[in-house]
């Protein structure tokens, strides 16, 4: 009835059930404030879609949801340009990296491998990082006690380094070389994972940068439009793996749930929602990982061959 | 005239020879005639896979009795095609990975067979292999030249499991039951293409046996094509792939700010 052939993908959907899915992540990602990369591609794969085509459309996607994120920062003045373009220099480099490795694994099939580790590695990691954080605010609510403001000014070992800029949205003076490092990182991710990598860059950006909250996540999505869009292209060049059909579909269910995840997040506790999102963080990762860990039912799997002669 | 003349010339009138005895045979005995009920298959937007139908007659056929036919049909449908990589996973380090692969040279995208009766008994394997009838006449060879028999033991796991997974796939088929007569000589054989059938050039034979041997054989053929928004997606991704790419973005962009306005109007 409602079923819709994707052509890069090249199989049958049901649109509802994959506008349902964009809903749901933007939803969740209206709710958190989080991009959603992490939970969609995961979702599209365990729905059946390849990988490399989970991850190349989901970079499409982040593209519509980090212009609109990014828009909604910039008019509140929230986006430092200089950062952002030095973290988007970094993050091209990265992009273009991760894409040639998408191709080379895919070549020797160990794509899929790739993608999954990856997933239960960072996942893992910030989920319960995020679990531990959320639980000791919860507790400290309960107790009474006002979360300790941070301390600004504080120098730490980022100080020492050289090529120093003065960073003046953000109020600091330091090297180019961390922002660079940490964008070609974020870079690679996005390309590896389909994610716009707001969960390793807003962290960074506060507690090894010491940029203030309030410009973090307009300059990490700033960062994310472009590097998103260069993926989406560099995959599209190389890997033919971007479904616009797909991608369009998710759009369209990601901005109206994303509306209504906005008001339900206003009315409920911060770290209430991190504990939860955290929780699927989690479940997600685990879930990778147990599918790398038990013995499939079928230990052949066949694919097309690429250039051919071996 | 040299040697080599005399042997085009003699092979010449053995051809013709052949060819005349051959279609006097068969100008005596029985013939089949087929059809598919769609020779173009689009698949557009809406796709999840087409329902097709082969069927046909068999001409001078002779047998007294209505019930029981003495005749059997084998139809044989072939798709597109190319070269397959088998993986076997293995454990490494805890976790499951690709280990083993080999490369088959050519494979067919879609396979079905599909007959009045189990292959097994309607003709002896030297019959169905010659005539490519049946997963074990499937050629699966290699790259590289492949005369080793250790080898090529280890090779008939990868070559069953293409099969298998290609079977769950739903685009290899074997119904040994799966031809029908109705009447005396018509059959018809009904075959459902899943959604992810390959797209390409698809050939149909269809098979007349008495006895164990081949009396006749016939064959159609098929084309399955992206149309429409499908078709246009699919090429501008392959024959415009950075074209492609700067479009999608364009479409997320837009997209982006149609929703930030639309936001900001509540």
């Amino acid at each position: 009835m409602f079923d819709i052939y994707l052509p890069i993908a090249g199989m049958s959907v049901n649109l509802l059930v994959i506008l349902g899915m964009g809903g749901g992540v933007g939803f969740l990602s209206g709710m958190f404030g989080v991009g959603g990369g992490f939970l969609m591609t995961p979702l599209l794969i365990f729905s059946g879609i390849p990988p490399a085509v989970a991850v190349a459309t989901e970079a499409n996607q982040i593209v519509a949801s980090s212009v609109s994120g990014a828009l909604a920062q910039w008019r509140r003045g929230n986006v430092d340009i200089k950062m952002g373009t030095i973290l988007l220099l970094g993050g091209m480099a990265g992009a273009v990296f991760g894409v040639q490795l998408v191709k080379l694994l895919r070549e020797v099939g160990q794509v899929d491998l790739m993608i999954s580790l990856s997933y239960v590695t960072f996942l893992g990691i910030i989920g319960s990082l995020m679990l531990i954080e959320s639980l000791r605010a919860i507790r400290r609510a309960r107790a009474g006690n006002p979360i300790p403001a941070r301390r600004p000014g504080q120098h730490n070992w980022i100080h020492g380094l050289p090529f120093k800029m003065r960073f003046k949205r953000s109020k600091l003076y330091i090297s180019a070389i961390p922002p660079l490092l940490i964008g070609i990182f974020v870079g690679v991710l996005a390309a590896i994972m389909g994610v716009g990598g707001g969960f390793i860059m807003v962290p960074a950006m506060i507690y090894l940068l010491r940029v203030p909250t309030s410009v973090v996540v307009g300059t990490s999505l700033f960062q994310i439009i472009f590097v998103t869009a260069l993926v989406t292209i560099l995959h599209s060049a190389t890997n033919q793996t971007v479904d616009v059909l797909l991608a369009l579909v998710l759009m369209i269910g990601g901005v109206i749930g994303a509306q209504f995840g906005v008001r339900a997040g206003q009315k409920l506790k911060g770290e209430q929602l991190r504990a939860l999102l955290a929780m699927m963080v989690l479940g997600v990762s685990l879930r990778l990982a147990f599918d790398l860990v038990v013995e499939p039912d079928e230990l052949f799997s066949i694919g097309p061959a690429f250039g051919g002669n071996q | 005239m040299s040697a080599r003349g005399t042997l085009i010339a003699l092979k010449a009138i053995a051809w013709i020879w052949a060819a005349l005895t051959s279609s006097a045979a068969l100008a005596a005995g029985e013939q089949i005639e087929s059809d598919i009920s769609s020779r173009n298959i689009a698949i557009e937007s809406n796709f999840t896979g087409e329902r097709i139908v082969i069927f046909g007659t068999i001409e001078k056929a002779k047998h007294a009795e209505f019930e029981i036919s003495p005749y059997d049909i084998i139809v044989v449908i072939r798709g597109p095609e190319g070269p397959v990589v088998t993986r076997r996973k293995a454990r490494v380090a805890g976790i499951w990975i690709n280990r083993d692969s080999h490369t088959f040279k050519s494979v067919p995208g879609y396979y079905a067979v599909l007959a009045t009766r189990d292959l097994k008994a309607v003709a002896k394997p030297d019959i169905l292999n010659a005539n490519g009838i049946g997963f074990q006449s499937l050629e699966f060879t290699t790259f590289g030249v492949q005369n080793n028999a250790a080898l090529d033991a280890g090779l008939n796991a990868f070559r069953s499991a293409a099969v298998r997974i290609k079977q769950k796939d739903g685009l290899y088929l074997y119904d040994p039951k799966g031809v029908k007569f109705v009447g005396r000589s018509l059959f018809r054989a009904t075959v459902d293409l899943p959604a992810n059938v390959p797209v390409g050039a698809y050939a149909t034979d269809v098979y007349l046996l008495r006895d164990g041997k081949v009396l006749s054989h016939n064959r159609s053929n098929l084309t399955i094509d992206k149309q429409g928004f499908e078709r246009f997606v699919y090429s501008a991704a392959f024959d415009y792939p950075l074209l492609y790419g700067i479009i999608a973005v364009i479409i997320a962009v837009t997209a982006g700010l149609l929703a930030s306005a639309l936001s900001r109007r509540d």
